[in-house]
């Protein structure tokens, strides 16, 4: 126990001591929300505002940059400095400290998670129209699905220059064409083709059905792709992942 | 016995990497093993420690398998590999700090930094220790379960000579009051200053395998140096 809790202090030092975290995390989705505050449309004649679907899409980026930036970087730069492999030779398993760091990341996208939801509820008076429980549950979902691809990023990549590249690819594709910053509804028809190709477009696309208490509506398609993805990338990493 | 090894076996792919190695260390002994790079020295340290895939005989480390019980040996054994390599932003009280919560019992960790002159540097990052330093910290590190064996890959390679003496000089207390050492190195003397038996390797076998003097006597040398380039093969260079 006790273990455990010097291996997250220490590794939540090291995590907060790099401000990557903080900017992509946090910093930049909390910005992007009082944005949309102020220029998207609330306008809830057609359903829901393009304010309130926002909400979805802005607290999945706290989500992207730990799990597909933050996760698959430091597992290639823990085996590529050969510290799992020390970890190796002591009775604890690398798998712990590897463990801490996925904790860590989880804490940093539930603070962005938090901000972000300040500011909609408290600058913008937002409310999401379903059930928080429910809501809550798909989160944990999404946020599943993104760090087990963070985690096969992590653990196919051969080297930590390819780890940059490939988790900057996912990232920035995924922040870019995946409606979490620029809505899924405004892109042209051949855009949401390929929108429709990635994950997390999945996920937002649920939790806006949930967010806006439409839970019943079509999430049996988008819930059977995450879990898929989901499925591939652990076992993917479970099969190619190598201490050093 | 702390570590018994017979008939060790390391392939990579079609290439044996260590073929049939053999020997055995006591408490109080410092083992040296020898031989150019990529004789199979970090391999067979890396084999011992059941993180290298291997075949063999015997292999019982403090009395029990590195492989199925990997726990409770590594209780007792400290290991500090050839580059030692941190978490970048790390601090060396961090560092040691860490290293202690993986153990049930662990040394003294003042009196530690204190030896190994660290004490002042507690609180810089790792990454701006100079190269002696950093290597001091490894092998403090190897040190922190208070270990009956301790593996030390490349010792002081890269280290100045007043690094070096200092770092013996804690070895060699330490052997005296029972640790026991797994050691590779480039230089002879400190495999003079340290090592009580030594093994040579030469493309993953072991051309000799006994004490210094033996060393001498077998190749009919008069110096460490000139037996091992004899035995290492390494004579005809230059």
């Amino acid at each position: 126990m006790s273990t455990m809790f010097t291996l997250l202090k220490i590794e939540g030092k090291l995590v907060w001591k790099g401000i990557d975290i903080l900017i992509f995390g946090i910093c930049f989705p909390v910005i992007l929300a009082a944005l949309f505050g102020y220029v998207l449309s609330r306008d809830a004649s057609a359903g829901s505002s393009d304010f309130e679907l926002s909400y979805a899409a802005v607290i999945t980026i706290g989500v992207l940059a730990t799990g597909v930036m933050g996760l698959p970087l430091t597992i290639a730069d823990y085996r590529h400095r050969g510290i799992l492999k020390r970890f190796q030779v002591t009775p604890v398993s690398p798998l712990q400290i590897l463990f801490a760091q996925g904790i860590i990341q989880l804490s940093s996208a539930l603070v962005s998670f938090m901000g972000v939801t300040l500011v909609y509820y408290l600058l913008f008076d937002y409310q999401i129209a379903g059930s928080w429980f429910i809501f809550l549950s798909v989160y944990a979902f999404v946020v599943l699905a993104m760090y087990s691809i963070g985690t096969f990023i992590g653990s196919v990549v051969p080297d930590q220059k390819a780890a940059n590249m490939w988790s900057s690819i996912a990232y920035f594709t995924m922040l870019l064409f995946s409606g979490a910053t620029i809505p899924y509804e405004v892109m042209p028809r051949f855009v949401q083709w390929i929108m429709d190709i990635l994950p997390l477009s999945h996920g937002i696309h649920l939790l806006k059905l949930v967010s806006t208490g439409r839970e019943t509506e079509g999430m049996t398609v988008p819930f059977l792709i995450l879990g898929i993805v989901t499925g591939v990338s652990l076992i993917g990493a479970f099969k190619f992942f190598k201490w050093k | 016995m702390v570590l018994k090894v017979g008939n060790l076996t390391v392939t990579y792919g079609q290439k044996k990497a260590v073929d049939l190695i053999s020997f055995e260390v006591k408490p109080g002994q410092a083992f040296g093993l020898l031989g150019a790079n990529g004789a199979g020295k970090s391999s067979t340290i890396a084999a011992v420690l059941g993180i290298e895939k291997s075949t063999y005989d015997e292999l019982v480390i403090v009395g029990k398998s590195p492989i199925r019980n990997r726990k409770e040996i590594f209780e007792q054994v400290g290991v500090q590999f050839q580059e030692t390599h941190f978490q970048d932003k790390l601090t060396v009280s961090d560092a040691c700090e860490q290293w202690r919560s993986l153990y049930k019992q662990t040394a003294d960790l003042p009196a530690l930094l204190q030896t190994f002159g660290l004490a002042d540097k507690e609180q810089q990052p790792v990454k701006l220790l100079s190269g002696g330093e950093r290597q001091r910290l490894a092998v403090l590190l190897a040190l922190i379960p208070e270990p009956k064996l301790v593996f030390l890959d490349e010792l002081t390679t890269g280290l100045d000579t007043k690094a070096r003496r200092m770092l013996w000089k804690q070895l060699v207390t330490r052997k005296e009051k029972g640790l026991a050492i797994v050691l590779t190195s480039h230089y002879m003397d400190e495999v003079e200053a340290l090592c009580d038996e030594i093994l040579i390797l030469r493309e993953g076998q072991t051309v000799f395998h006994g004490t210094i003097q033996e060393a001498l006597v077998a190749s009919g040398k008069t110096t460490l140096e000139d037996a091992y380039l004899h035995f290492a093969g390494e004579e005809d260079w230059g």
